[in-house]
């Protein structure tokens, strides 16, 4: 196709997911960031308010700044004040650690509209266990100072096999703390959470009663805290719709200027070629780029996505687990039964479940590499 | 769950919930946590509303600026503010 073609079946993105940095003071087993980041090369200021300018005259209404913890950023509030002036609604999804009374000020002023922070469990043991760090006691003083400075609050758990138990008590601590929305993700198994699937797969016992205590909590709590639950996809038939499509909606930019599809793309998915922000225009890396047009859309299915109809609802599900599981980013995501990859997960669920051995430690995340 | 709304209620956007146009489209949107919302033209012209005057206030104004049938009026009225009422993005006091 010429260049200059402009295709106007190409959809618009909704939402820029802003990986400000991978440095991260926590040490999250689950996190799902590459393992092999490094540090170094990340995005200038200046770099970074042309892409929001970029992405707001692409379409895009809201903007998550994220890493890593974006806070390690000094130059946060004045990225949020250029994507407020852009229109963009601003979103910090945060560990917490680093806000303080001034901070959380100096954010707000510059235009910050909501705050989704991150919780290990409910209570300090067991969540800085996870943490990897002593964090809890500080998560629920800056959730405190977030409701005072009358931000919008979210509570954001990443659930597995050590906390997936303490469901109901992470719930409470997200009606004690005054937020309005809890996001009750289990565990999707990218970058770390990956390498440590082992330890953080919950066994079907603990997955069955926790979908039971979300959806009762869910009732209980309508109109007062909006609870989303996200799905332990191993543990289901058909595929999570990942991304709403591929190159849908939503695009990435990554620590060093590279534009994703999706934020686990650039390590799960090795053999495709992403392009930088210092090579490209935001547009043209939308637009026209291998990597966003590769499986947008429905034409490049195999069977048995290609003839079925669930391929507009759940859009074969996942690329970067198909690689991961697979070895083949086209292939359909292994979790649905109609895979004849099925039996990859199968065999990681039976080898849980028919097993009474302790989980294996996990490998604690550690910070990119500095490059010398 | 119908929930019954009074014509004193005085109708805001919720905290964290923002109005504004979508450039891409030249519509109206809500923008909120992780959420956006499209607005025909009647949504619109009752948020843009929902600024603390009661639901009368706002059955009226429209009625005048329209000059259409209160009755109806109301009605749609009603049914926007409780629809997002229930979605947490307007506030009633």
């Amino acid at each position: 196709m010429p260049a200059t073609t402009f295709d106007m079946t190409v959809p618009r993105p909704y939402a820029l997911l802003a990986e400000l940095t991978y440095r991260c003071p926590l040490h999250c087993p689950y996190c799902s960031n590459p393992t092999h980041a490094r540090n170094g090369g990340e995005l200038t200021t200046d770099e970074w308010k042309r892409v929001v300018r970029e992405a707001a005259s692409l379409g895009v209404l809201q903007i998550g700044f994220s890493g890593g913890e974006p806070l390690v950023r000094h130059d946060l509030a004045e990225l949020i004040r250029a994507a407020r002036e852009a229109s963009l609604y601003t979103n910090l999804i945060t560990s917490g650690i680093g806000l303080d009374d001034d901070r959380v000020r100096t954010l707000r002023d510059a235009g910050l509209d909501s705050v989704q922070l991150s919780f290990q469990s409910d209570e300090a043991e067991i969540a800085d266990e996870i943490a990897g760090a002593r964090a809890h006691q500080r998560k629920l003083d800056v959730a405190a100072k977030v409701r005072a400075a009358g931000i919008p609050l979210s509570l954001n758990f990443v659930i597995h096999r050590r906390n997936i138990d303490r469901l109901a008590n992470m719930i409470e601590l997200a009606e004690r703390l005054g937020a309005e929305r809890v996001e009750l993700a289990n565990v999707q198994f990218y970058g770390w959470a990956f390498l440590n699937r082992a330890a953080l797969l919950p066994t079907r016992e603990q997955v069955d009663r926790a979908r039971e205590i979300a959806t009762a909590a869910k009732a209980r709590l309508a109109g007062r805290i909006d609870i989303f639950y996200v799905l332990p996809d191993y543990y289901e038939a058909r595929p999570k719709p990942c991304l709403n499509g591929w190159g849908e909606r939503y695009l990435t930019v990554n620590p060093i200027g590279d534009v994703l599809p999706c934020p686990t793309a650039s390590s799960a998915i090795p053999d495709l070629h992403f392009e930088n922000v210092r090579g490209h225009a935001l547009d043209w890396i939308w637009r026209e780029s291998e990597s966003f047009n590769r499986f947008r859309g429905t034409e490049w299915m195999p069977e048995p996505c290609r003839s079925c109809p669930q391929k507009e609802i759940d859009f074969g599900g996942c690329r970067c687990q198909a690689a991961l599981l697979t070895g083949s980013a086209a292939n359909a995501d292994p979790v649905c039964t109609l895979s004849p990859n099925r039996r990859i997960v199968d065999a990681v669920l039976y080898n849980l479940n028919s097993s009474s051995d302790h989980p294996p430690d996990w490998t604690y995340r550690v910070s990119p590499k500095a490059i010398h | 769950m119908p929930i019954e709304i009074n014509n004193a209620a005085q109708a805001r956007l919720a905290k964290g919930v923002r109005l504004q146009n979508d450039s891409a489209t030249g519509k109206s949107v809500l923008l909120f946590p992780e959420g956006i919302v499209e607005l025909n033209e009647t949504a619109h012209e009752i948020l843009t509303r929902c600024d603390g005057r009661t639901l009368s206030e706002i059955v009226r104004g429209l009625a005048e600026e329209y000059d259409s049938n209160v009755a109806a009026l109301a009605a749609d009225v009603r049914e926007t503010i409780a629809d997002l009422h229930q979605r947490k993005l307007i506030e009633l006091t």
